[in-house]
């Protein structure tokens, strides 16, 4: 019992964030895919890109603002586990917010660098500055790191969940739980 | 008669092409006038993008005169305006985005508008009108070949056309996003008269 009091669970705070986070990211990806790939029209087409737009950036400002108060969030003890596992939770969860702002940035630099610039409203509300001029060079190397940014996020975020789950049900132990939300003790 | 009924037809439907709830001028001779039906008539374009699906728009508000010389078809005329704030594409940001500066730029530039200067029969159901089509401010020559259609609706007769054409946005000065966005322009234009 030496040392700084360390909560059960994870706080309101750092929850909300955590799964709002992970379903506009889950959204993000659903959109991507289908604006890209998917048999929509043109004018569904824009609209997906448009919302996919806003989505992203939220998800950025999300992100950086969750890292940014991670000091304040008091965090549960970490769980019994063999060293190499608690490095590879560690790596992925530390991967997944890199690849998140990075992916976010990424996509701000496809937006701005466009050969067919597209003002970037955010939910309709204002107008997103662009970070750099139309340069079709610049453009296809965003686009080329804001793919694989979004692939590695996704296997990443794989990998996060069997981790999680590998905790519930093979280790029986309360690391999933309590970061569940509506969890009462 | 028959003859001078489908020529009557066919200038009154190259008048009739592109403009809308016009009415064909009566003519000295006691020529048959048409009625444009705007719930029948179109505007529409159609562009392509690189990684992007065909993209289809319409004007939903246009205008237009006829002036037809039923004996000189020659001397027919065709002047039409299509409102560039009424383009639809099935998104009202789709739109903003189309009407904005880099294309239609409809604040500076309200209508697109379309004079013909010749009329020339091809064949029985085929003419062609040759004019200028003004869009963002620059004015270029147009040729369309309308195909002609008579349709026999209850006691009236009706004329149906279409006109199928392909412009080249850049001679116009509207550059944005080509190369992604296409250069050509592909316009299908519709329209239906009625025997008044």
């Amino acid at each position: 019992m030496s040392g700084r009091l360390r909560p059960e669970r994870w706080g309101a705070l750092p929850i909300a964030l955590h799964w709002l986070i992970a379903l506009i990211i889950a959204a993000l990806i659903v959109i991507g895919w289908r604006m890209v790939h998917g048999e929509l029209s043109a004018a569904e087409t824009f609209d997906a890109y448009q919302l996919h737009k806003s989505l992203g950036f939220l998800v950025l400002a999300l992100t950086v603002a969750r890292l940014a108060a991670r000091g304040w969030f008091a965090s549960p003890p970490e769980p019994q586990a063999p060293r190499w596992e608690r490095w590879l939770a560690s790596f992925t969860q530390g991967a997944l917010i890199v690849l998140t702002i990075g992916a976010g940035l990424a996509g701000w630099l496809v937006v701005s660098a466009s050969p067919l610039p597209i003002p970037t409203r955010f939910f309709n509300l204002f107008v997103i500055p662009n970070i750099a001029r139309p340069d079709a060079a610049l453009f296809a190397a965003a686009v080329g790191a804001h793919k694989v940014a979004a692939w590695a996020i996704a296997g990443l975020a794989a990998l996060h969940v069997a981790g999680a789950l590998k905790h519930h049900l093979v280790d029986r132990d309360d690391v999933l739980r309590r970061m569940l939300p509506f969890v009462r003790e | 008669m028959q003859d001078r009924l489908f020529r009557t037809a066919r200038t009154a439907c190259l008048a009739a092409m592109l403009a809308a709830a016009a009415q064909t001028p009566a003519p000295a001779a006691a020529a048959a006038n048409w009625r444009i039906d705007p719930e029948r008539t179109h505007i529409a374009f159609a562009i392509d993008g690189v990684g992007y699906p065909r993209t289809r728009g319409e004007f939903r508000r246009f205008d237009g005169r006829i002036a037809v010389d039923f004996d000189h078809p020659d001397r027919s005329s065709v002047v039409f305006h299509a409102l560039s704030q009424s383009v639809e594409l099935g998104s009202p940001s789709f739109d903003d985005f189309v009407r904005s500066e880099g294309f239609l730029n409809a604040a500076r530039y309200p209508s697109i508008d379309f004079v013909s200067k010749s009329v020339e029969k091809i064949d029985e159901h085929t003419v062609r009108v040759t004019g200028d089509l003004t869009l963002i401010g620059v004015t270029r020559p147009l040729s369309v070949d309308v195909a002609v259609q008579r349709e026999a609706a209850g006691a009236r007769q009706r004329l149906a056309f279409t006109a199928k054409t392909t412009i080249n946005r850049l001679e116009f000065g509207m550059n944005a996003g080509f190369p992604l966005v296409a250069r050509d322009v592909e316009l299908v234009i519709s329209s239906e008269a009625a025997e008044l």
